[in-house]
């Protein structure tokens, strides 16, 4: 799939716009703090309905203007058809083809968005929870059941708790409500294991041999799942049940001290090993950022083998980051089909044939120049 | 102010009802207002009668103006069956089906610890005591298909098993006369879960 039209009208600092774009490469080159990462943030915002960068959707509207909106003409399956996003301070808008979807779910996944910024770099060093919201919005995407149970958990957890919390300040309490929680917890927990898992499975298939081909073959990229009950990925969802019940059960008196849950998905994590060690504690910066782009080149082959289409590539002032060997095998592996924005300060670090081909676009200060005019 | 006070009045207490915002309280105030002073004095009756006359069943605990209330008292209706719900909007939902034959037990609400509600603060005890008393076989646990809903039927139900009474649960799943293709996921899964042999 490709964007083939843009349009934004007071969004950041782009008053009007109108772009069309290659169907391939387009690389968007301009200096510091002139729109780059905006106009991948309008294209992101179109397949997400929300940001990258921010939660908060009055940021996006020009300062002194009351709504703004972005419009994209979609290229998917033999089809086009347009998306739009509008925002105002009454709220937030999706149409698909003119439509306008009520339920986010409706509209999110016309479009297929796959991103590499900077800060994707937290996934291999941040916080476990940068990796579990990856993990769940990736299977968030392929199933939609999933969102439930994990909302579900979630929401059981909370209930679960607050009891855990009062049975502390009063020991004396009686602790049926507190298995009848766990009995109701079990079920999505396994649920959402055996989601997990099968998700896992998928991501090595496709980062592993990624890994080796940006790394020359001297690198072997492996993933495991850190659990904090100890579940193997072998097992299945009645064993896995059985086990956190068990668990459950033999913790009872310490979560009562703790007066919180010390286990369940909401505490595990994944570890990334490169040739035995441990990427997040011991990898350089340049292994950090490989396992990362690994990761991310993974999630375009996964998309295709869900949707049948290449998602949409944006490398958000990354590709001046990696070497020249990784630069030409990132576009390598991307040339010819997917369509990838680029965004970078200067082309003069970067020498790949596919360049040569690519559509350049040139910002400065909310306005773009499409076209090599202007050197 | 811009309104004279026995009407603004009027407007603060129509918008402490639910739905009602301060624009629509206006409406309904100055309606009031243009209404005849039988029907005005008819409303307030209502109203006050509504909440002096009506009380909660001591058994079952749905709402009444007599006590035990009507369905308590009907000796045709099974006594060895009793429906568990959560609202006595409930309870008018079941009656209105017009098949339900047994007896019902009102819980005001479900058990929630995050909102500080557990089961001594919803009419538990009082069920629990029922059971002793009545010769019940059945305990039907209609509570709402959500998270508090279901935890409360679970709760229950366990509460009840040294008894040897048996429980049973409402099912879920595709609402009748509907199109597959407009259920949800979820419910479709819980639909596809639940399914029965012909």
């Amino acid at each position: 799939m490709y964007i083939n039209q843009l349009n934004l009208r007071n969004f950041r600092n782009y008053e009007q716009l109108h772009l069309s774009f290659h169907d391939k490469i387009n690389v968007i080159i301009g200096d510091n703090a002139q729109g780059k990462t905006n106009l991948m943030e309008s294209i992101y915002m179109l397949a997400f309905s929300k940001s990258h960068r921010t939660s908060r959707d009055k940021e996006l509207i020009h300062w002194d203007k009351e709504y703004a909106t972005i419009e994209g003409n979609i290229h998917k399956r033999k089809r086009t058809f347009p998306l739009e996003i509008v925002l105002s301070a009454k709220g937030k808008k999706a149409k698909l083809n003119h439509l306008e979807q009520k339920r986010l779910s409706d509209y999110i996944g016309a479009l297929n968005v796959v991103m590499f910024a900077p800060e994707d770099l937290n996934l291999v060093k941040g916080s476990p929870q940068i990796r579990r919201r990856f993990i769940d919005m990736e299977i968030g995407q392929i199933q939609p059941t999933y969102i439930y149970h994990l909302g579900q958990y979630q929401k059981i957890l909370k209930q679960r708790n607050a009891l855990l919390k009062n049975l502390q300040r009063n020991k004396q309490l009686d602790r049926t409500m507190l298995h009848v929680l766990t009995d109701q917890v079990l079920d999505h927990i396994a649920i959402i294991h055996e989601k997990r898992f099968l998700f896992l499975d998928l991501l090595r298939k496709w980062a592993t041999p990624i890994h080796q081909g940006i790394s020359r073959h001297k690198e072997t990229l492996e993933i495991t799942y850190d659990s904090s009950a100890r579940v193997s990925e072998d097992w299945n969802k009645e064993k896995i049940r059985n086990i956190y019940q068990n668990k459950f059960f033999e913790i009872e008196n310490k979560e009562v001290e703790r007066g919180t849950t010390l286990l369940g998905p909401h505490r595990d994590d994944l570890m990334f090993f490169v040739n035995g060690k441990d990427v997040q504690t011991y990898g350089s910066q340049g292994q950090q950022r490989t396992t990362a782009l690994s990761l991310k080149l993974a999630e375009i082959e996964l998309i295709y083998s869900e949707v049948n289409e290449y998602p949409i590539l944006l490398l958000d002032d990354v590709l001046s980051e990696l070497d020249d060997f990784r630069q030409s095998h990132l576009l390598n592996t991307i040339q010819g089909k997917v369509q990838t924005f680029v965004s970078t300060t200067s082309v003069d670090g970067i020498k790949h044939e596919t360049l040569v081909q690519a559509e350049l676009f040139r910002v400065k200060n909310g306005m773009v120049v499409q076209g090599n005019e202007g050197e | 102010m811009y309104y004279p006070e026995p009407i603004s009045k009027l407007i603060d207490s129509f918008t402490k009802l639910p739905g009602i915002g301060p624009k629509t309280a206006a409406r309904l105030a100055f309606f009031v207002l243009n209404m005849k002073e039988d029907d005005v004095l008819d409303f307030a009756k209502a109203l006050i009668s509504a909440k002096r006359e009506l009380s909660h069943c001591s058994i079952c605990g749905h709402i009444t103006d007599t006590d035990p209330c009507a369905i308590c008292q009907d000796e045709s209706r099974d006594m060895s069956l009793i429906c568990v719900v959560q609202d006595s909007k409930d309870v008018i939902a079941m009656e209105k089906m017009k098949e339900f034959n047994g007896k019902y037990h009102v819980l005001h609400g479900a058990i929630s610890p995050m909102d500080g509600i557990g089961p001594e603060d919803i009419n538990v005890p009082s069920l629990i005591n029922r059971l002793k008393d009545e010769e019940v076989q059945e305990l039907i646990l209609a509570t709402n298909p959500n998270i508090e809903g279901e935890a409360t039927a679970m709760y229950i139900s366990r509460l009840v098993r040294p008894s040897g009474i048996k429980t049973t649960r409402i099912a879920h799943g595709l609402p009748m006369g509907g199109d597959l293709e407009y259920a949800d996921e979820v419910t479709l899964s819980k639909a596809l879960e639940g399914r029965r042999e012909l």
